[in-house]
């Protein structure tokens, strides 16, 4: 059907008559004619939303965008300029106070954080563990996904106690499992039960694991409620349609359903990969300051750096090699999510 | 929602056009059934056990003696409630948590006012860089804490020595740090549900005159309640949540109760005993608000996690 702009408007006037009383009639025609001159060309009505075409320039309330919008500026964006600046600068504690006027130095900071600082390795450990933890994530949910996407008594329980671990403060995560991990704690008195010496797991090459393993309990619930939130789009049909071909379950799972969760699945990653590589709380809490060498992560090290050693300007330089690495993954996500769904609101992320 | 709805296996069993005998919602079940009975079994109790043994041990060794929870008990071997009294007095927890409500509160409070009427606009007024400011809003989302935390740190000194007001070290500080990083996820929950909410109430306020800040207080508003709730509530669990920025920008009396408890984890090796039993008892205080605002919205709350994807 090829809609006009002029059509679509006077369809659109037609329902908001219909809702409008009777008496605001009259009104409504002197509203649209001083307030919205007929659209020159279609195309300025490309992107807009609904609504908007019925409202002159005038009165779009603008205005409100203000207050959110200049806390942005403040607090977000001229902090990400600043950071930059600050990355080229010689900053420390002595001259934090005048800092505007600190040595400039180029990007020394940088070739510094690249070539004497542990940036490449804390690097490494980062991409490294978040990749594990949304590897091994993702099983896990999916499985979760599909056991409680059907009805069975006591379902509505079991999917608020799946999401337990996630909804805990990270802090208390962190706190928790610190507490479990100790060497005398209850981890290794379980591990002791069938034989196994834990040894130690907030220190040395095994804290790595420990960190995986923690990471990887509190964000699976996450992979499992973006699965089950894409399970319950599959149409009854599809359900229908396999049954009747006879096909197992393993052949319906991986050639019928398995292809719908591929948008939902591939979002899920993408958000998964750029928690861990963005949680500074949970190795911050789980093994303090200053971090084993195996798990001393970008946020870490970065923090370290900074209100540790004090040594800013070199801080700044490694959040903004942080910044870089998470691009690409968030450069997907912003592609993924539809940003203006227009006519049929209401639905979220799509893929 | 017509037929549609009739199968889907979310819809209450009344809305099928032609009520489902038992024989017929096995079949159906049946038909639905992803997994095979004894493998569903299986998947439940493992992941069952892997969720909920750390948090019944949060509960078990909060009710412990410090000394078997240091032992590596898991059961409390003697039923006290004393770490619940004691915990008051070995850390500030008091205080922490009375900045945590008053920050974490505020935050939720005016973010959910902001977003709302950002929402609004972006939702239904065009103006040129609208794309923009959408897509700003999902980006902003992921930039890490760790690149803000210093030039935040640095403008708010600078604001302390040029225009004399203090605001490292204070709640307020905190404040409007938290609400400016919750404003992007939360306006974004709110454009998503305000793009579900139809327009003809508003159209016919409209035509009678009604200025947008009017419709958007007597009609936004009072319809898109459960939007608001949910943006309110993830600015909340930001502020509640963080160890960042608060552990950088406090001193002992702003303290949240984050940080409170992170020192307190902090100090406990190497020293004399270590109060593991009330350390449970401090960490289950300060989940309780969380997992309790989480039971009570839980149906809005999962569809605003699936929306944009933010803890």
């Amino acid at each position: 059907m090829v809609t006009t702009p002029e059509a679509r408007t006077r369809a659109d006037a037609l329902a908001a008559a219909s809702a409008a009383s009777a008496d605001a009639t009259p009104a409504r025609s002197t509203a649209r004619r001083d307030g919205h001159p007929a659209p020159s060309s279609p195309s300025r009505l490309n992107g807009r939303p609904r609504g908007a075409r019925k409202t002159g320039e005038r009165d779009r309330p603008l205005w409100m965008l203000a207050p959110g919008g200049i806390l942005m500026v403040i607090v977000i964006l001229v902090p990400l300029v600043l950071g930059l600046v600050i990355s080229l600068m010689d900053l420390d504690q002595y001259t934090l106070r005048q800092w505007v006027s600190a040595p400039f130095i180029g990007i020394s900071n940088y070739v510094e954080a690249l070539t004497k600082s542990s940036l490449i390795q804390s690097i490494g450990i980062s991409v490294g563990y978040s990749v594990l933890v949304t590897l091994v994530c993702l099983p896990i949910g999916v499985a979760a996904a599909l056991a409680t996407q059907n009805r069975f008594r006591g379902r509505g329980l079991v999917r608020s106690l799946f999401l337990v671990p996630y909804v805990l403060p990270t802090f208390v995560v962190g706190t928790v499992w610190r507490t479990m991990l100790q060497p005398d704690g209850v981890g290794n008195a379980m591990l002791a039960n069938f034989g196994i010496d834990g040894g130690l797991w907030l220190n040395g090459p095994q804290s790595y694991w420990a960190l995986v393993f923690v990471q990887i309990w509190a964000s699976w619930p996450f992979i499992y409620l973006l699965v089950l939130s894409g399970l319950q789009s599959v149409d009854a049909e599809v359900h229908e349609a396999s049954a009747l071909d006879g096909a197992g379950w393993w052949t319906k799972l991986r050639y019928v359903i398995l292809p719908y969760l591929k948008g939902p699945i591939t979002l899920a990653l993408i958000i998964s990969f750029l928690h861990s590589v963005n949680n500074f709380t949970l190795p911050f809490v789980l093994f303090g300051i200053p971090a084993p060498a195996d798990v001393n992560v970008l946020p870490v090290l970065t923090y370290i750096t900074g209100f540790q050693n004090f040594r800013f300007g070199l801080s700044a330089a490694m959040a903004v090699v942080s910044l870089i690495l998470i691009a690409i993954p968030l450069f997907i996500y912003l592609r993924a999510v539809k940003l203006d769904t227009g006519e049929d609101g209401g639905s979220r992320v799509r893929k | 929602m017509g037929p549609v709805s009739a199968s889907s296996t979310i819809a209450p069993l009344g809305v099928k056009p032609h009520r489902a005998s038992a024989k017929e919602g096995a079949r159906q079940a049946q038909i639905h059934r992803l997994l095979p009975k004894p493998l569903l079994i299986v998947i439940l109790t493992a992941l069952l056990v892997f969720a909920m043994v750390p948090v019944l041990y949060i509960f078990f060794a909060s009710i412990n003696s410090d000394l078997a929870v240091a032992r590596g008990a898991f059961w409390p071997t003697e039923l006290t409630f004393e770490n619940y009294s004691k915990i008051w007095t070995t850390v500030d927890l008091g205080t922490g948590l009375v900045n945590s409500v008053l920050v974490a509160g505020g935050v939720a409070l005016v973010c959910a006012a902001l977003s709302v009427s950002t929402a609004y606009v972006l939702v239904r007024y065009a103006f040129r860089g609208r794309l923009l400011v959408l897509r700003g809003l999902l980006a902003l989302q992921s930039i890490p804490g760790t690149l803000l935390l210093l030039p935040v740190f640095v403008l708010f000194s600078t604001a302390a020595s040029t225009l004399g007001v203090q605001i490292i070290g204070t709640r307020w500080g905190l404040f409007l740090t938290y609400l400016t990083f919750a404003l992007p996820f939360s306006t974004w929950v709110m454009v998503t549900y305000l793009r579900g909410l139809p327009r003809e109430l508003e159209e016919a306020a409209r035509l009678d005159g009604a200025s947008p800040f009017k419709i958007l207080t007597r009609i936004i508003v009072p319809l898109s309640w459960p939007g608001i709730v949910v943006s309110g509530i993830f600015a909340f669990l930001l502020g509640w949540n963080d160890v960042l920025f608060a552990s950088v920008m406090t001193r002992p009396e702003s303290r949240t109760v984050a940080v409170a408890l992170q020192i307190f984890g902090a100090t406990q090796e190497g020293g004399a005993v270590p109060v593991y039993g009330q350390m449970m008892a401090a960490a289950l205080v300060c989940a309780v608000p969380v997992v309790v605002l989480y039971l009570i919205f839980q149906r809005y709350l999962v569809g605003g996690l699936t929306a944009g994807g933010v803890k």
